[in-house]
């Protein structure tokens, strides 16, 4: 409904309410007060699309704000996986694996239909080579290109880089003196399994010993796996739409790429 | 190919997978399983038609254990499986390149993803060595192909990884556990067939791209999970007799002609479905055409093969020796049945020409036990 008509319509059932209400009709007034807030919401609803994000607003923080904050922390492009692990174990948890699954479509969708009522969205990573969304990985929309693209090298780039943000959150939080969860313990020695000279034996992993061993290894691939992302991001910001930007190039046909470019 | 179109009927041929040719690998001298795999036959309907379903499928809980597994072995870029192949294949630091084949730019067709896969394995095959961004290191969902008897077969092993010693290996993943070293060696010897399915399409390809096939190694990369944790742990397993075993089959489904030419004309394995495909043979009339094509039943074929339980059945029928297993059935050289090995070694039964010396072991044999019975049966 246009949101004109949406208003007369508010006004009009507002005039009634307060003559129900002065004739004493306390029934009528109940059946119009709901007409009236489904109209308001309805009007809300038009107004800006997925309005509802807002009305979770008490309890638990939306998904969407939860995810942002583990991204924020981790500084990459991410999968559903660790963005739960980092929400489990600096956020108190509560993240839902299953309810990751959907969320970029929906806010493509918001996207697409209001492109700037957010102050930012979560996005596809792009891959370097085609530019289309990477499988299973989240973004952050107000990130640069050449940090939301991903080349062959970067799951292992994202992984050790990962490793030093969570090693860094765990030695602020020391400093700050509020120690971080066991579970943040927990994360991070789990992760140093897997990188070279960052832990030893069975205890948990020290973060500057993983920050140290992760920067090592990191100096080996950066270079090569940065050249590779700056190399996308420049041909992305040319060639895509803002929306494909954030959300990936499809592979399409020659015939059905030119009428959804043009249109 | 339309003897073999005729044999299935009007309904559509049944795909191969890795598990299915290799079950077909594991039985070589099975002519019913050659036959009716060619043909693309749907070995579980006529199975379940003749009255001998065959109880397979995985459980539930087993798919899902294997998922996750693959999943925590795959996560974080693959860091479970660097580690496990940096300590055991030598890959360097620098090789952590990791591409994913599961779509291109979100287009999952087989085709586009076979070609990507040729594509991406050329560019690594033909990199200048020591250039390892160009060349890349692991390969997820890679599509492979395999032609089966006139028919392009589509194959997904787990991960290819590829290290700068310019060999590429087949990786699979598998959620049995190895305890102290030691994995159920059936499980083992499964996984080792399957692999090689792969490492055979894999080498196909290679030669297609006019690459030396000798790249792709006969050794694959098992990963399993290591005692009673869920930690991955990785083995090398040499698949060459396996790989030996499959050419050898491959080779004679293509020459399947040849078992066609024995069985008799106008032999068909339809089961007349009408329109809402419920067949309307009778199981007797299918029953006998089955029987048409001879089958050679192991125990073993139980877990790999629809057929498995008709088969049986039908050896049981004959007195048949398969029933023993292979090892005696090999050892009874050519008696092919219970009674007439029972006939011989009690001297019952006078031995043809070629079956005099089996009879005389059979008849030491049947002495031995009899006096080993005897002297127990007095202790007692």
């Amino acid at each position: 409904m246009k949101l004109e008509v949406l208003e007369e319509r508010i006004i009009h059932l507002r005039q009634q309410v307060r003559r129900a209400m002065a004739a004493g009709e306390r029934a009528r007034v109940r059946g119009l007060r709901a007409e009236l807030r489904a109209a308001e919401r309805a009007w809300e609803e038009a107004l800006e699309p997925r309005f509802e994000f807002e009305f979770e607003a008490s309890g638990p923080p939306p998904v969407r704000e939860s995810v942002h904050r583990a991204l924020s922390l981790l500084g990459v492009p991410a999968a559903a996986r660790l963005i739960v692990a980092v929400d489990e174990a600096f956020h108190g948890g509560g993240l839902l694996g299953e309810r990751l699954t959907g969320l970029l479509r929906d806010e493509e969708r918001a996207f697409r239909a209001a492109p700037h009522a957010r102050p930012y969205r979560l996005c596809a990573a792009l891959t370097a080579d085609l530019l289309s969304p990477a499988r299973g990985l989240i973004a952050v929309s107000t990130w640069p290109l050449e940090v939301r693209v991903v080349g062959p090298l970067s799951a292992r780039t994202g992984f050790l880089t990962s490793a030093v943000r969570i090693a860094e959150e765990i030695i602020r939080l020391r400093e700050s003196g509020t120690d971080a969860a066991p579970a943040a313990y927990r994360l991070l020695t789990r992760m140093a399994r897997n990188i070279p000279g960052a832990v030893e034996g069975y205890g948990p992993a020290d973060p500057a010993t993983v920050i140290a061993a992760a920067r090592a290894e990191l100096a080996v691939h950066e270079p090569a796996d940065r050249a590779r992302r700056s190399a996308a991001a420049a041909r992305a910001a040319h060639r895509l739409d803002p929306a494909e930007q954030l959300f990936g190039a499809r592979l399409r046909t020659a015939g059905a790429g030119r009428t959804r470019r043009t249109a | 190919m339309s003897r073999l179109d005729a044999l299935r009927g009007p309904e559509p041929a049944v795909d191969h997978n890795a598990r299915t040719i290799a079950a077909l690998a594991a039985n070589p001298g099975c002519d019913r399983r050659a036959v009716f795999d060619a043909a693309g036959v749907d070995k579980q309907a006529i199975a379940r038609h003749l009255g001998y379903p065959a109880p397979f499928g995985q459980s539930v809980f087993a798919i899902t254990r294997a998922r996750a597994f693959e999943e925590l072995v795959k996560a974080d870029g693959c860091a479970h499986l660097l580690r496990l192949l940096r300590e055991l294949l030598g890959l360097t630091v620098a090789e952590v390149a990791y591409d994913d084949i599961a779509d291109v730019g979100g287009n999952a067709s087989h085709a586009v993803r076979h070609a990507r896969t040729r594509a991406l394995l050329r560019r690594a095959a033909t990199a200048p060595p020591g250039d390892v961004a160009a060349a890349g290191t692991l390969f997820d969902h890679p599509l492979l192909r395999l032609d089966m008897g006139g028919a392009e077969v589509y194959l997904e092993p787990d991960v290819i990884a590829f290290q700068a010693r310019g060999r590429f290996h087949v990786i699979a993943i598998k959620s049995f556990a190895v305890i102290d070293g030691q994995a159920d060696p059936a499980r083992v010897a499964a996984a080792a067939r399957q692999a090689a399915v792969y490492v055979h399409a894999l080498r196909r390809l290679f030669e297609e791209e006019g690459l030396d096939p000798a790249r792709v190694a006969h050794d694959v990369v098992l990963v399993c999970p290591k005692d009673f944790a869920n930690t991955p742990t990785a083995t090398l397993v040499d698949v060459r007799q396996q790989l030996s075993v499959l050419a050898r089959q491959l080779s004679r489904l293509t020459r399947v002609d040849r078992i066609l030419d024995r069985l008799p004309p106008g032999l068909t394995f339809d089961l007349r479905k009408d329109a809402d495909g419920t067949p309307t043979r009778s199981s007797a009339d299918l029953a006998q055409a089955v029987r048409k094509v001879p089958a050679r039943f192991a125990p073993d074929c139980l877990s790999s093969c629809d057929m498995a339980y008709f088969c049986r059945a039908e050896a049981r029928e004959r007195g048949s020796t398969d029933l023993l297993g292979r090892a005696a059935r090999d050892e009874l050289g050519g008696v092919a049945s219970v009674p007439a090995v029972l006939a011989l070694a009690e001297g019952t039964r006078e031995p043809a020409a070629d079956e005099v010396e089996i009879a005389a072991q059979l008849r030491l044999a049947h002495r031995l036990y009899a006096e080993t019975t005897r002297a127990m049966g007095t202790v007692a």
